[in-house]
């Protein structure tokens, strides 16, 4: 607890950062979608048949899983803001536009006709009428909406739209408990918060008539009325939050990143590295998902840079069958990526976050091992666990077992992070691991030399388009100058920091960057 | 004395309705006179609510003209129309999330928005519907009994100054002894404003207390529209008679005139004759007395037979023996009054005089034989 209280105080002001930002996705995304949603729900009571297809289409949209529908938006949409409130409105429509047809159909046939035989017009029956007699059941779909959309909008955070899901999905990556806390606690109270706010206007929108049963203290109204005004000042700093301190700047660029910390750190560093060299402003897309993801954003110009692994491109991208040859390799990526997406290969960063093998450095030393050759004289004594999908993957255990003549006593297989504590447990022997990941470091293991070159080489490159070729070209010079400080000793340690002692990426980046003099303190 | 010009307020001119199928009215044509108050009364499914809801447009006719003031209402803007006509309905007819002045204050408020008496007339409007406006002007529908709300629903409509007021079952979800005394009410507001008032009802005890003229109709035809007596003492056919019950009129006995149940050619002797021969008349008729007239059918008094034959002179002549000081009743009077009046005097020889002159005679037998339909006509069927 009182860890999590360090942490609080310490992140205090990216935390609150991230709510303010998370406050407004969501205000954002529930008045569009009010005023989107309740214009319908009147539409459709007038025009009956549409209300069928227009329910529908809002139930199976209802029906897609959010991350599926995220998934959607990015080829249309891009990435960041935009499409993460187009999501949470998508998914807040419904319980909006059920609520108005409900809340329009429950009043009484009679009293419409009164309002229209008395001679009031279509629309003054709609505005004196039907919407204020309406006016409760549809506050009570705004509300669910808007609760929901809390949640929601944790999402964002995948596609570099940032708010408190940031620190949860970072949470869950390093397992960082308090990480996650720090972003599920102000998430959870924001919801309970915005549920009262609905509560209040709820009963402000019902009709006094309806209420006299109901005696309420003038003290509660006060009370009341005090939530509403702090919650516009919050509302409004906010807004003024965020907004503080973005400078105008000759050209911006916005760096993207999938969602590791080694890509966070990477992103980090590229964008001090910059800005501390260059006029260039630099906005971050943070864990936006996987390499294809990332791909995406860049193609459709949310992005202008980020950084790929040669390996992933050369397999998943291009879909070329595996080849341990580095340079044939980084070739070929660049040439196509130009050729295909137009984009341009800088030169690697100097690091390869490969596949690798690792043991405990006393098993190593017992048995005299240095490489995996050496481990494939005594492996029939060794029990590995492995990844489920590194059991799977042609160029990982089935290539291997025919690159060496491997034979292990047991494979077990283990994701992630428990393998490396089966392995300090004594419950296996060998592991795989990628080459830069803090937890060598942590657990203290030895790495196996490949030494018939058998793992694809996933040499770190960034990858720029050609905005930057036109507008900020001098930032290329800067990138290039990283592959002399980079390596996977240097990668395994900067992981190491940020996964397994705690430290924020960004101090990480910096930190690296200062040492090695690339940019001024 | 001149009468007043009788004009058409509301005419019907061979409306027909058809709904898909179905037709709800075939050729109705009717008119309504100004200050008239009309009932429209049928089973349900009659179409007299459509007929209704034809006046201020909530329903349009598939064919046929409806003149609302001399002007066809298929040419006027609906809304001007219906703001110039006052609609009543059940008390949901009132809007639940306003105030009773804000139900009353909307449609004149929507009229002239700068009107400042408009507090006096919703003051008014109460007043006249015998709410305390003190007291409910500023409550809600819900806080009100039934009674209350359709009394606020009677006074929005008359808020607006409408010519005609239309009126959709309004009293019919009330408790009897509410409901009579709202008609009751109803007819002494209509007494002092003399609105043209429609009334659509289903309750036939509701539309004789109220209306000037009753329209019947059943399966989208008029089938008789005339005053409450005439549909009572004279119903147009089957049809009216059933709807009607032949006991209604017992509902409203003070309709039973004495021309209804008199003996219009009683037996009469001229004033001149020997009582002797008014003797023998009485014998040959076999009555008991003579109604003794002049040559110009004068009433003159009545001789019955005791008198003639208790005088012992057979030749004086009747109109020295007659009884000249007799009861009369006009032939307009109701079989209330004459009931009444036979049993003041203790007489049930009750000759009909108008003008001087003998109409007919009301005897005890045809009180007796009137009052007994009371009792059997039901059975008949």
């Amino acid at each position: 607890m009182s860890e999590f209280i360090n942490y609080f105080i310490q992140n205090f002001s990216s935390i609150l950062g991230l709510f303010a930002q998370h406050i407004q996705l969501t205000v954002l995304a529930i008045l569009i979608s009010i005023v989107i949603g309740v214009p319908l729900g009147i539409l459709i009571t007038y025009f009956k048949p549409s209300k069928k297809p227009v329910m529908a289409v809002a139930n199976i949209i209802q029906a897609i899983p959010s991350m599926a529908l995220l998934g959607f938006m990015i080829p249309l949409l891009g990435i960041g803001t935009k499409p993460a409130i187009v999501m949470v409105i998508l998914y807040s429509l419904l319980p909006i536009i059920k609520n108005t047809v409900a809340g329009l159909d429950s009043i009484n046939e009679e009293t419409l006709e009164a309002a229209k035989g008395i001679g009031l017009t279509r629309l003054q029956v709609l505005y004196k009428v039907q919407i204020p007699l309406a006016a409760p059941v549809i506050m009570a779909g705004v509300r669910i909406s808007a609760v929901s959309s809390v949640g929601l909008m944790t999402l964002a955070a995948f596609i570099g739209a940032g708010g408190l899901g940031y620190l949860v999905y970072a949470g869950i990556r390093t397992t960082n408990t308090d990480q996650i806390l720090a972003g599920a606690i102000p998430a959870c109270l924001l919801a309970l918060l915005i549920d009262y706010i609905f509560s209040i206007l709820e009963r402000t929108v019902t009709p006094k008539s309806f209420q006299l049963s109901v005696k309420r203290s003038p003290i509660k109204d006060v009370i009341d009325k005090l939530i509403i005004v702090l919650t516009c000042f919050a509302l409004a700093g906010s807004f003024i939050y965020t907004n503080m301190g973005t400078k105008s700047q000759s050209v911006t660029i916005k760096i993207g990143s999938m969602d590791f910390s080694e890509q966070e750190t990477l992103n980090y560093m590229l964008k001090y590295l910059i800005e501390g060299n260059t006029d260039v402003a630099v906005e971050q897309a943070l864990s936006l998902g996987s390499s294809s993801i990332v791909l995406d954003a860049i193609n459709g110009g949310s992005i202008d840079m980020y950084v790929d692994y040669t390996g992933t491109i050369y397999g998943s991208i291009l879909g070329l069958e595996p080849n341990s040859n580095v340079n044939e390799v980084y070739d070929t990526v660049k040439k196509e990526m130009q050729d295909r997406y137009q984009l341009t290969v800088l030169e690697p960063l100097g690091f390869n976050n490969t596949y690798t093998l690792a043991m405990r450095k006393d098993t190593a030393k017992k048995y005299n091992i240095e490489t995996i050759s050496d481990l494939c004289k005594v492996s029939k004594q060794l029990i590995f666990s492995p990844t489920l999908t590194f059991v799977e993957r042609k160029d990982c255990l089935i290539g291997l077992q025919k690159t060496y003549p491997i034979k292990f006593k047991k494979i077990i297989p283990i994701d992630n992070s428990p393998r490396y504590t089966a392995l300090e447990s004594h419950e296996c022997d060998v592991i795989d691991a990628y080459s830069t990941d803090g937890l060598l470091k942590k657990y203290d293991l030895k790495v196996l030399k490949d030494d018939k070159s058998f793992f694809l080489p996933y040499h770190a490159i960034p990858i720029i388009n050609d905005r930057i070729q036109e507008e900020c070209p001098e930032i290329i010079t800067y990138i290039n100058q990283l592959q002399n400080y980079l390596n996977e000793d240097v990668m395994v340690d900067l992981n190491y920091r940020v996964d397994e002692l705690k430290q924020k990426p960004k101090d990480v980046a910096k930190d690296f960057l200062i040492k090695n003099q690339l940019i001024k303190e | 004395m001149k009468e007043k010009e009788v004009i058409d307020v509301i005419e019907f001119k061979n409306i027909y309705k058809s709904f898909k199928e179905k037709h709800v009215l075939e050729d109705i044509s009717f008119t309504i006179n100004d200050g008239e108050f009309v009932c429209i009364i049928g089973p349900s499914g009659c179409g007299k609510t459509t007929a209704l809801k034809m006046v201020n447009k909530l329903i349009r006719p598939t064919k046929g003209t409806i003149l609302v003031n001399g002007k066809d209402i298929s040419q006027e803007n609906e809304i001007d129309l219906r703001r110039n006509i006052g609609y009543v309905i059940q008390q949901t007819g009132l809007f639940p999330h306003m105030t009773v002045r804000e139900n009353i204050e909307l449609i004149p408020k929507l009229k002239n928005k700068k009107d400042k008496h408009l507090i006096d007339k919703v003051k008014n409007v109460l007043n006249m519907v015998g709410l305390d406006p003190d007291e409910y002007m500023d409550k809600y529908p819900e806080q009100m009994s039934g009674g209350q709300q359709q009394r606020v629903g009677v006074a929005r409509a008359f808020a607006s100054e409408p010519d005609i007021i239309l009126m959709d079952e309004p009293f019919s979800a009330l408790d009897p002894i509410t409901r009579s005394q709202l008609q009751d009410e109803l007819l002494t507001l209509q007494a002092n404003v003399q609105k043209t008032i429609v009334f659509v009802t289903h309750d036939m005890a509701e539309a004789i207390k109220l209306a000037d003229r009753i329209c019947i109709m059943s399966d989208g035809k008029i089938q008789q529209y005339d005053t409450p007596e005439q549909i009572l003492k004279h119903p147009a056919n089957d049809f009216v008679l059933n709807f009607v019950g032949k006991k209604r009129i017992w509902d409203s006995p003070e309709l039973i005139k004495a021309h209804d149940i008199m003996i219009e050619e009683p037996i009469v002797c001229r004033h001149s004759l020997k009582c002797i021969k008014a003797l023998n008349i009485m014998f040959n008729f076999r009555v008991d007395s003579l109604m003794v007239i002049d040559k110009d059918r004068h009433f003159m008094g009545v001789i019955n037979a005791a008198q003639a034959a208790l005088e012992e002179n057979k030749s004086k002549r009747v109109s020295d023996v007659m009884n000249q000081n007799c009861v009369t009743v006009s032939s307009l009077e109701s079989i209330v009054d004459v009931l009444n009046i036979a049993k003041e005097k203790d007489m049930y020889t009750i000759p009909v005089v108008d003008d001087g002159i003998l109409s007919g005679l009301i005897t005890k037998s045809t009180l007796v034989t009137t009052l007994s339909k009371k009792y059997d006509e039901s059975e008949g069927e």
